[in-house]
């Protein structure tokens, strides 16, 4: 970043982390407020993506190149995150309405499945 | 495994547990049968008739018989009714005051330590000047961090990856059931049944997962190796591949996860990782501070095969990290690794 | 003179990756069902975060850190989409009222999506 224009990417730079910091604000409300649990692990997987194109100015301003690394680890574990939350509500919920609504498509569900998946 | 302990309702602890649940205990059955021998003669006849029918003497014992059972009775269920409550009350009264206690020690503790800042302080000595300004040279990690860790306090991190063992130990003696064992199966059919429940078989996420994870894979390698150069090591790089191995598992099932990942896998990676750290760093009991000299050359700073001993250490750990974070997702999720 | 060119490139990218961004975070507000959410969403996990880090790596220039970007903004790429499709199908078979939201074709449908999922 050292060079002529380095005041004028200071001050691109900076200005674009704090409307980041704005809108990782407004994404927490929506995840606090939202009516269902979709809308919560939406507004989770948007606030990792702006700490990633956070971390990612942040490499560029402080020249440290390493930076980086962290920014993908960050990619991998918000995905991961995604999966492992959708998957587990989507069985809990299955399984406690199973017995209720619907009790001949829920045994018929649960014998035709070997129950050894995961 | 643990074994079962057959004994256990009449061992002593059993009988606490019973007692403080209020239930039945073996030592009530016991007292009542040593006082059992006259059978309580009040079961066919109300009291006032049987009373007339004795005479003086036999009324007296009598009389004193019901006072004895009256006694029993109120001993045996205050032991099962109000004896658990005192019990329960007098441990949450004992638990604030052995906190209260603790806190009060420690708070006089911290009072007596120097004031922060102060330039005679015994931490204001030669150790972290030699660590920054000759780290690099005797080290040869360009990451001084990685550097510390694994080369002037090694011993340290042998204890932490022991931790790690120690953690995965208790989890598996606690959680694991094993298919080798038969009346688990049944066991084992309940924690599945728990899974029945989730979607499986999602095309979409194998597609992707099949070409993401050899990526995370190597991202977690690559994280590893450059430990001594950029930040990152062995406990950061292994998470990464536990992530990845975790992923792996959800997309695709137990049953394609154990083609790769079994328990003599686990074992194997883990005790051989640990024992060639704890191989080469334990000298440090009998040492003490002073190192060894390493027969391994420091290389250029800034290469991957430089810095003696560290990006193999590095790879230890990683390994046992990985292997650990596997282990206690699937012990959690299914009882079995 | 080149310096020049690449901070207006530069610029030009992030303001338009800000641009992307706040557009995506009022959908995320505006709208008032999950599943139109997602399209929100989406706006930023793929080109909002292309439009930054194409910024940053022009005005990198030739390093190692801007083939990380790359590699980052690939991976990205590859996993927001399965995201998405996750989240939509938690949301169809978690959702107690879909038909208020959106047409069925017949009867049996909602059976089949609450049973598969």
């Amino acid at each position: 970043m050292s060079g002529s224009m380095a005041g004028a990417y200071t001050v691109l730079y900076q200005g674009s982390l704090v409307i980041l910091a704005v809108a990782l604000l407004l994404c927490l409300i929506r995840a606090i407020r939202g009516p269902q649990i979709a809308d919560r692990i939406i507004a989770i997987n948007m606030m990792g993506t702006l700490t990633i194109i956070s971390i990612a100015i942040l490499a560029f301003l402080l020249e440290e190149g390493y930076l980086m690394d962290i920014a993908m680890i960050y990619t991998m574990l918000s995905f991961l995150a995604v999966v492992l939350l959708t998957k587990i509500y989507m069985g809990v919920y299955r399984q406690k309405h199973a017995g209720s609504d619907r009790p001949e498509t829920a045994r018929e569900h649960g014998e035709k499945e070997a129950g050894q998946h995961e | 495994m643990a074994r079962k302990n057959e004994h256990y309702e009449e061992s002593l602890l059993g009988r606490l547990d019973r007692w403080t649940q209020s239930g039945e205990s073996g030592l009530d059955q016991r007292m009542m049968d040593d006082l059992a021998s006259p059978p309580p003669p009040a079961a066919s006849l109300p009291q006032k008739e049987l009373e007339r029918r004795m005479d003086r003497d036999d009324r007296m014992k009598h009389h004193m018989l019901l006072q004895e059972q009256a006694t029993y009775d109120r001993i045996r269920t205050w032991g099962s009714v109000r004896g658990s409550r005192f019990f329960r009350r007098a441990y949450i009264v004992l638990a604030v005051l052995f906190c209260l206690a603790l806190i009060a020690v420690l708070l006089r503790a911290t009072a007596t330590l120097p004031p922060f800042g102060n330039p005679d302080n015994p931490m204001h000595n030669d150790v972290a000047r030699r660590y920054i300004e000759d780290g690099m040279e005797e080290t040869g990690a360009v990451n001084l961090v990685a550097g510390m860790i694994l080369d002037y306090r090694a011993f340290d991190t042998l204890g932490e990856s022991n931790v790690l063992f120690t953690a995965v130990c208790a989890v598996l003696i606690l959680l694991r059931i094993s298919k080798e064992h038969s009346d688990a199966t049944a066991m084992l059919e309940l924690e599945a049944d728990d899974r029945m429940y989730e979607p499986q078989d999602d095309l979409i996420l194998q597609t992707m997962v099949r070409l993401l994870v050899p990526l995370i894979l190597l991202f977690g390698i690559y994280v590893i190796l450059n430990g001594h150069i950029s930040p990152g090591g062995g406990f950061s790089g292994g998470a990464v591949m536990g992530a990845g191995l975790i992923l792996y598992l959800n997309a695709f099932g137990f049953e394609k996860a154990e083609r790769f990942f079994t328990f003599r896998t686990f074992q194997t990676v883990s005790v051989i990782s640990l024992s060639f750290y704890a191989l080469s760093k334990s000298y440090s009991f009998f040492t003490g501070a002073n190192h060894l000299p390493s027969i391994i050359q420091t290389g250029i700073p800034g290469k991957i095969f430089s810095a003696g001993l560290i990006p193999y250490l590095n790879i230890a750990v990683g390994l046992v990290v990985c292997c650990t974070m596997y282990a206690l997702y699937t012990l959690f999720r299914k009882g079995d690794l | 003179m080149s310096d020049i060119i690449r901070f207006l490139l530069s610029a030009l990218f992030t303001l338009a990756g800000l641009f992307v961004t706040i557009t995506s975070v009022l959908g995320v507000f505006r709208f008032r069902y999950a599943l139109n959410r997602i399209h929100a969403a989406a706006l930023l996990d793929t080109l909002g975060i292309l439009f930054m880090l194409l910024g940053i790596i022009i005005a990198l220039g030739f390093q190692v850190a801007s083939l990380k970007a790359v590699i980052l903004v690939v991976f990205l790429w590859m996993t927001s989409p399965v995201a998405s499709h996750l989240i939509g199908r938690l949301q169809l078979t978690t959702d107690e009222h879909l038909s208020e939201h959106m047409e069925i074709e017949s009867g049996d449908m909602l059976e089949e999506i609450k049973k598969e999922g």
